[in-house]
């Protein structure tokens, strides 16, 4: 692919232009930095967007079907270049997928051909790491998502909500930075999700990495998130940010019924009708 | 009858057992269909030949095909055995079908990865596809001679052809969240390919591979119809020629059988490696 002109002005000092906009809140792992692109040049998808995800946190993305969620979340994982603007991880321009930038997506993901184990072993053997530790944490990860027994089972004989259990496993496992995750549960009935989510965050409370996690479900992005940012259409960017305080644990089912989820909800529900 | 089937396993049930016992029962009827019906028309076969419904140089009695083939087995067709007709021909064909599997396998796998091989291929493949590869028999033969390189050859190609093309489609039809979620969790492309897309393609390597074997039975007796002293194709082409129908019959046979025992072995081997997509 030809680079766009507007391609030239990313250089090492933009990179290193990362601005707290707050200072009491925790490192910042990606950067956006007025970043546009779009699958041809005729029609832009993402314009001029700034976004940061922090240290450890659980980012959300909601917003009309079609606006570039997706797009977004694939642009951090390094599947496709900017067009212009610099999306940086650490002191670094993305410019590949790589194993500290997790990525989980809505389903199909997983190696047909492998067991479970095998499926969430895979990213150790790009790894240089003693073969008694790698064991050691896929047999820790099989026993906190619960799949404790089916070690040895091929995915076409688990349901749906087991193989996205594997699919989140497999990519927590190597401890990444960032996970990205695309609607992930968005495939499973509704009783399966919840539990999906719950032990989201559990392991996230284990393993400590950020997580960016793009969801339709207004209920789901306020369960799971510290943050939310609901973005426009035609490429508008971010049309509203939320911080979201649950009390802890958040995987509490109690979180789910509460007073202060429901306003986030309310107040979510309200913007999201205001975008149409 | 498979709407049929479902509808009648989704009724209510009394017992467990009845469930197991119905199940046990259809299994049973399928096996014994399967059995019967063929059987069934051999028994046809034989009573109306014997009983003189059908002039016996149409169709021969059963019998007096097993007849011939004896007498073929104890002293051979034409100077020659019968083992060694039927090795002649076996020998050509899994030659042909093995080195057509290896050049189709290389060059679908290489077509399905890099897009600019796929477009420089793409042309030349889609032109040939629809050429029955027997309208290319006498060029063979003029290239490479009447004896066994044109016979093997032809084989060859028809099968490379049809294993390159199901190769192509099954790299292509990796699903791409396969190989980003490879890439994410730390693999080179070299590593993507040997994990993720050559397995995933495996299936329809597979079914390429069982289409192509049976083409190949089909281009074998077609060349050797053509040219060549020996040779299940030759026995059955001089077999009619002097109207000895048993004979014709005994070659067809033979041929089926080998192309049904050829396709029961690969498709055994092909549920042993492609074990992960259950039935
Ligand atoms: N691979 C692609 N090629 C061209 N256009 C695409 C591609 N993927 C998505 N789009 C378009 O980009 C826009 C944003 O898509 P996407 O990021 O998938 O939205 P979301 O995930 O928010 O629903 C849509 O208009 C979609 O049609
Ligand atoms: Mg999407």
């Amino acid at each position: 692919m030809k680079n766009p002109p507007l391609q030239q002005s990313i250089d090492q000092q933009s990179s290193q232009a990362v601005v707290l906009d707050d200072p009491n809140l925790s490192e910042v792992v990606v950067t956006l930095d007025n970043v546009s692109f779009g699958y041809s040049y005729k029609k832009l998808i993402l314009k001029d967007l700034n976004l940061t995800i922090r240290q450890g946190e659980i980012l959300t993305l909601l917003g009309p079907s079609g606006c570039g969620k997706s797009t977004l979340l694939n642009l951090i994982a390094g599947f496709y270049k900017p067009l212009s603007g610099l999306i940086t991880h650490g002191d670094e321009v993305i410019k590949a997928p790589a194993n500290k930038r997790g990525v989980v997506f809505q389903g199909n993901a997983l190696f047909d051909w492998m067991t479970v184990e095998q499926n969430i072993g895979f990213g150790f053997r790009f790894q240089k790491l003693p073969k008694t530790e790698s064991r050691f944490r896929v047999r820790q990860i099989i026993d906190l998502v619960g799949l404790a027994g089916s070690e040895k089972k091929y995915p076409y004989q688990l349901s749906g909500g087991m193989r996205q259990r594997v699919a989140v496993a497999r990519s927590m496992v190597v401890h990444p930075e960032v996970l990205l995750m695309d609607e992930p549960f968005a495939a499973v009935d509704v009783q399966t999700r919840e539990g999906l989510q719950e032990e989201l965050l559990k392991l996230h409370d284990q393993v400590s990495g950020a997580i960016l996690f793009v969801t339709h479900s207004i209920e789901e992005a306020v369960f799971l998130s510290d943050r939310i940012i609901v973005l426009d259409r035609d490429c508008r960017g971010i049309f509203e940010e939320i911080k979201v305080h649950l009390p802890s644990p958040r995987w509490s089912a109690m979180n789910r019924i509460s007073e202060e989820f429901n306003q986030y909800r309310t107040q979510l529900y309200l913007k999201l009708k205001e975008l149409g | 009858m498979l709407l049929k089937t479902a509808w009648r396993s989704a009724r209510p049930k009394g017992r467990v057992q009845d469930l197991q016992s119905q199940a046990l029962r259809e299994k049973l009827t399928i096996l014994g269909v399967s059995i019967l019906i063929p059987l069934a028309i051999l028994v046809a076969w034989e009573l109306t030949t014997r009983l003189g419904w059908v002039d016996p140089l149409f169709l021969p009695s059963l019998s007096e095909i097993v007849a011939e083939f004896w007498a073929m087995v104890t002293k051979g067709y034409a100077g020659t055995s019968l083992l060694s007709h039927i090795f002649i021909s076996l020998q050509r064909v899994y030659i042909a079908f093995f080195v057509g599997t290896v050049i189709g396998l290389l060059l679908g796998l290489l077509m399905g990865y890099y897009k600019y091989i796929r477009a420089a291929f793409y042309l030349v493949t889609e032109v040939l596809r629809p050429i029955p590869p027997l309208a290319f028999i006498t060029l063979f033969i003029l290239w490479f001679g009447i004896g066994e390189v044109s016979k093997v050859m032809i084989i060859l190609y028809a099968g490379a052809l049809i294993v390159m093309l199901n190769t192509m489609a099954g790299v292509q039809a990796c699903p791409k969240e396969k190989i980003l979620a490879a890439y994410t969790l730390g693999a080179n492309d070299l590593a993507v390919f040997l994990y993720v897309i050559l397995p995933a393609a495996l299936p329809s390597i597979f079914t390429g591979m069982r289409v192509a074997l049976s083409v190949d039975f089909g281009i074998l007796v077609a060349a050797e119809l053509l040219a060549g002293d020996q040779g299940l194709g030759y026995l059955i082409h001089d077999a009619s020629t002097f109207f000895n129908v048993e004979a014709l019959f005994v070659g067809i046979f033979l041929i089926g059988f080998f192309g049904l025992l050829s396709d029961v072995v690969l498709r055994v081997l092909s549920n042993r490696v492609v074990h992960w997509q259950g039935h």
